[in-house]
């Protein structure tokens, strides 16, 4: 990017005033977004928090159950031993057997951390914090951050030193951040499962998490009770805060004095961190990542190749030529002309025979004829009709006479 | 526009929150998306470049944002309201998108198009009325058809009107003979048949007591009886309300003795101060 986008601090008290206009932004938020890497070290560091737990090492095993061997027309299974109850008999210690042991029982040595390169965790980090300067990062995961004036919000040091949570709720309603502390609010439910009953009742959603630098900052006790609020100091920004559940584009509210640290923290493209020893930001591959623009501007479309038309080599069915006229005239562009002159020619060659013209005579005469016969056949039906109505007429017209005189 | 793709592709292979996937396809419910499906082009988040229009109470908004303000969330969304005539409207989003791609234009104008269609149709249904669809619940009209049977069953709504019946007929709200039911009719005048040879019986028996009391209002139907040098022309009116009065008191006593079948159980003997308590009971009797 050839120019360094901008910044201004806001003033604790008035959500409209700016105290510093255009600070540079620092480096850190230029970093390539790498979804793979905050993944990767997600999955591994979430794991780091784990405590071991284990299962009864003789859990399923305390009984003296021994295989009944072969000969008994039963599976093979240890059955328990003795008599006088139900369970005497019954398979036993087996993974598939009821109140058997569970295979692969859990131990205590399972390795529940893992260690991650800190050149990735450091990638990881660095990769979190510059999505969470990115406003579609932070709207896709979830903020409310329609009325927030800026992102990332960068506010004065001044917040540093509330001591009351009804002042560190003011300054969230301040800047818009309120509503995404109402989410948090609105969508707290009880957990589904057993670990309600261990200590873990409620889901609680992520709310604005509020970076701070100074040692002494008393705001982490006036916005602990606040829901959702996190509070944590620059130095020890932690990727399980600033991408929880490995998604990116927590909502960040920095104080100045922290903004001012990320440039030492993480360093920039001119010079290593300071802070974190050798550690050098990482370059993207490409510096444009948009492909679309790249691949359309003028630059590239003058040197790249015309577009290759796939060549058709036959059709993907054959059509005889011999019944399909389309065929024939791509095979023989003279065909097409052949065929108008032959029809032109019979035409031709029809229309003044005698034998034609006899034929035409004799069809007519036919055709005469069987009008002729037509017509009186038609003549005599109609006939036929008529003398049928009358004697309908004629019947019913006695028989009405003949019921009158009755 | 440097950053949308980056942004489509983690939201898209990511998480996103407005996204809503269905066997077919996939939806965004995003307050600004103009298509109101999950793609790239129609993405309001991967696209720095976009423009919707929303409806409020009854307008049309064209909302655009840009690059240039993609920093800062409040005033990202640029409110431009549109003319109320569709081919006005239709020119201003030209207007406003000149030059923008051919897709965020159409998709624009098409929106506009339904929303104003919507807006019609609910001018519409607030002028004619609508019929409103309420869902039938099973369970509560299976619930409430049984309970209304069982209330009716409970209202006991034959007696009632008897009751009811009767009640005006005492109170002399029905002035002549009504056409009564013939078994009920007989029923009642078989017992007040029943009734009068009773009385007759019991006035034989005390016929030394019987003293014409100052309650000469009192009708006594015995007193008809012996008075029978009165005018022929009323002999019917009487006998008339003669059975007038008979069939009341059969109808009254079978209010009063609804199970009790056997007349001559033994009435309670009440202590009055005068001598003529049987008399004064009988003529209580027919008092109403």
């Amino acid at each position: 990017m050839t120019s360094v986008p901008l910044v201004s601090v806001f003033s604790a008290d008035d959500s409209s005033k700016v105290t510093a206009k255009h600070i540079p932004l620092p480096a850190v938020f230029q970093t390539p977004i790498r979804p793979d890497i905050v993944s990767f070290v997600h999955t591994n560091i979430a794991k780091n928090r784990r405590q071991a737990h284990a299962v009864n090492p003789q859990a399923g095993m305390q009984h003296s159950a021994e295989s009944w061997g072969t000969g008994r027309a039963v599976a093979r299974i240890p059955r328990v031993s003795g008599s006088g109850t139900h369970r005497s008999g019954q398979a036993a210690f087996g993974n598939q057997c009821r109140k058997g042991r569970m295979s692969l029982p859990i131990k205590v040595w399972r390795r529940w951390h893992r260690r991650v390169n800190i050149k990735q965790k450091r990638h990881a980090a660095a990769t979190a914090v510059a999505a969470t300067g990115i406003v579609p990062l932070v709207l896709a995961r979830g903020h409310r951050i329609s009325q927030v004036p800026q992102i990332p919000l960068v506010v004065e040091d001044k917040i540093e030193s509330y001591e009351k949570t009804t002042d560190a709720l003011n300054f969230l309603k301040r800047f818009g951040a309120f509503e995404d502390v109402q989410k948090v609010v609105s969508t707290k439910v009880v957990r589904a499962g057993i670990s309600k009953q261990r200590g873990k009742k409620y889901r609680v959603r992520k709310g604005p998490l509020v970076v701070y630098f100074n040692e002494n900052a008393k705001l982490l006790k006036a916005f602990r009770n606040v829901p959702g609020v996190e509070v944590v100091n620059v130095t020890r920004l932690n990727l399980l805060q600033l991408a929880p559940g490995g998604q990116l584009g927590r909502f960040v509210i920095w104080t100045q004095s922290a903004f001012a640290h990320l440039d030492k923290l993480f360093g920039t493209y001119r010079y290593s961190s300071i802070i974190k020893d050798g550690y050098q930001l990482l370059r993207p591959l490409i510096t444009n990542p948009d492909l679309a623009r790249i691949i359309n501007s003028n630059q590239v479309q003058e040197k790249v190749q015309p577009a290759k038309t796939t060549k058709v080599l036959h059709e993907v069915q054959k059509k005889n030529p011999l019944k399909n006229t389309k065929a024939m005239d791509r095979l023989n562009p003279y065909a097409k002309k052949q065929r108008v002159a032959a029809a032109a020619a019979i035409k031709a060659n029809t229309k003044g025979t005698k034998k034609i013209k006899k034929n035409k005579a004799l069809k007519k005469a036919s055709r005469a004829a069987y009008n002729k016969v037509a017509a009186s056949l038609n003549d005599a039906t109609k006939a036929a009709v008529q003398e049928e109505q009358d004697i309908k007429v004629k019947y019913f017209s006695v028989q009405k006479g003949a019921a009158q005189t009755e | 526009m440097q950053i949308d793709e980056v942004v489509w592709q983690v939201i898209n292979r990511g998480h996103c929150s407005f996204k809503i996937k269905t066997i077919s396809q996939n939806f965004c419910r995003n307050e600004y998306n103009v298509t109101g499906l999950c793609s790239k082009q129609s993405c309001p988040l991967a696209n720095s470049q976009y423009a919707t229009i929303k409806e409020e109470k009854g307008l049309c908004y064209l909302y655009v944002k840009t690059a240039e303000r993609a920093q800062k969330p409040k005033e990202l969304w640029e409110k431009i309201l549109l003319s109320k005539n569709y081919e006005q409207a239709l020119a201003q989003i030209d207007e406003q998108l000149k030059y923008w791609s051919n897709f965020m234009i159409h998709k624009n104008k098409q929106r506009l198009t339904k929303l104003r269609q919507m807006l019609i149709r609910i001018r519409k249904m607030r002028l004619k009325g609508f019929k409103e669809l309420i869902p039938i619940k099973k369970k509560a009209e299976r619930r409430d058809k049984i309970r209304e049977q069982k209330a009716l069953v409970a209202a006991n709504l034959e007696n009632a009107i008897e009751q009811e019946l009767i009640d005006r007929l005492k109170n002399g709200v029905y002035n002549e003979i009504m056409n009564y039911n013939t078994k009920a009719f007989e029923k009642v005048v078989g017992q007040n048949q029943m009734e009068d040879e009773e009385e007759r019986e019991q006035q034989e028996l005390e016929e030394e007591e019987e003293d014409y009391s100052d309650e000469e209002l009192i009708f006594d139907p015995n007193d008809l009886e012996e008075d029978d040098d009165e005018e022929d022309q009323d002999d019917e009116e009487d006998d008339k309300r003669l059975f007038q009065k008979q069939t009341f008191n059969q109808l009254r006593r079978d209010n009063d003795e609804v199970k009790d079948i056997k007349k001559k159980k033994p009435r309670v003997q009440l202590q009055y101060e005068e001598e003529e308590e049987v008399e004064d009971r009988k003529k209580q009797q027919i008092a109403f």
